[in-house]
């Protein structure tokens, strides 16, 4: 990709947010699906997802609905780069390990 | 039908979620302004409740605050796959002045819940009484001479004062009756009237007759339902003894009947029903245990 890496701050709401795509690494999750899964408020939530997409462990996509069709507005979808799922992985397994990445 | 019910008896807020929204995402970098304010209309459609979108919005309000700071700071670049082949954004500081501006507006709300409390606070102590001095301070208390209460004025007419002659040589202190009792039904006897001497410490008890007092239940509410029927009217002389605090002590009796049975029945669960309510005779102000008679009148309305 050629893209610079940018470091992440590992805070503890970072790392639920990374476990909730974590569990199926090829999912997207919209930030209301995320808010369910890891419980935390809009507030912290969005900061985080647009932070660990800007250092391109996340990219994120419109919804591909009708909205009108659908009924509902379209939502933005995050996915994990192979690139964050790599460092994710490598966050986790530092943990397993005793050692903070 | 209980759960439409329910959602309908919670706040909405719609237009201030929207409002909210719609203000955080303006505050946005320019490159994230219009995608935060879609992204979080449309994540806001998922939150059921009123209240939950309430904090939804509040929420986005201080994830816009974070953005612009760290965009502020780092200089962010962000990648978006729906502006451009490209995708590369950079994430500029937009309005920085809108930092001080949320920090004011926070202080502002902080400062009215600060004020709210104090009020409350404020106005449940006064409730609640008295508020306490503002500076306690100790005052040694100088003793103050008591007064004597005045003498009871005795109508001299008819009376002879007869001074016994002074023994200059052993003056003899007359004993002190602590009980007297005094007849006046009989004008023809002489009595002699030696006033105490002046240095003998005489104590008089001022002593006030009690009573019914405050919340002593209406007569109205023991007439018997017959006798008023019946057209009988009466009063009823009750003894009762009562204890300091106006309760009774003993069941109360009749001591003079109304010459119905029934209105001196009425009568006693009256006297019954009013314990705790009566005054207690006074000893120098003090309550004391005390018995008294009182009337109780069954009048009829007219």
């Amino acid at each position: 990709m050629g893209k610079k890496e940018a470091t992440v701050r590992m805070s503890l709401q970072t790392l639920r947010v990374l476990e909730a795509f974590l569990e199926n690494p090829t999912e997207q999750l919209a930030g209301a699906e995320v808010h369910q899964r890891c419980g935390i408020a809009s507030g912290t939530l969005y900061p985080i997802l647009l932070r660990l997409e800007s250092a391109g462990w996340f990219v994120s996509q419109w919804e591909s609905i009708d909205p009108s069709s659908a009924g509902r507005p379209r939502r933005r979808l995050y996915r994990l780069t192979s690139t964050g799922l790599r460092r994710a992985s490598e966050v986790f397994a530092s943990f397993n390990r005793g050692v903070l990445a | 039908m209980s759960q439409r019910n329910e959602r309908s008896r919670q706040p909405e807020f719609g237009g201030v979620t929207q409002w909210l929204i719609h203000h955080a995402a303006h505050r946005a970098p320019d490159s994230l302004s219009a995608r935060l304010e879609e992204e979080w209309l449309a994540d806001l459609e998922s939150r059921t409740s009123g209240w939950s979108r309430l904090r939804f919005a509040t929420g986005c309000c201080w994830a816009s605050l974070v953005i612009v700071h760290e965009s502020a700071r780092n200089r962010v670049t962000a990648t978006s796959a729906s502006v451009s082949a490209g995708g590369v954004v950079t994430l500029t500081d937009r309005n920085f002045s809108y930092f001080s501006l949320r920090s004011a507006t926070l202080f502002l709300i902080a400062g009215l819940h600060a004020a709210l409390f104090y009020g409350m606070i404020t106005m449940l102590s006064h409730t609640r009484g008295a508020a306490p001095p503002a500076i306690l301070e100790n005052h040694e208390l100088k003793p103050v001479p008591r007064e004597r209460d005045p003498l009871p004025r005795i109508a001299m007419e008819g009376w002879t004062l007869t001074v016994p002659p002074l023994d200059p040589v052993a003056p003899t202190m007359p004993p002190i009756a602590t009980d007297v009792r005094a007849d006046f039904s009989d004008d023809s006897v002489v009595r002699d009237s030696t006033p105490p001497p002046t240095d003998t410490p005489t104590h008089i008890v001022s002593r006030v007759v009690g009573g019914p007092g405050a919340g002593f239940p209406e007569t109205s509410d023991y007439y018997p339902p017959p006798e008023i029927r019946a057209g009988n009217e009466g009063v009823s002389i009750v003894r009762v003894c009562v204890d300091p605090r106006g309760r009774l002590t003993s069941g109360p009796t009749i001591e003079k009947g109304s010459g119905y049975a029934r209105l001196d029945e009425g009568a006693l669960k009256l006297a019954r029903a009013g314990s705790g309510h009566y005054r207690a005779d006074t000893e120098d102000g003090q309550p004391v245990n005390s018995c008294y008679p009182f009337g109780i009148r069954f009048q009829l309305k007219k």
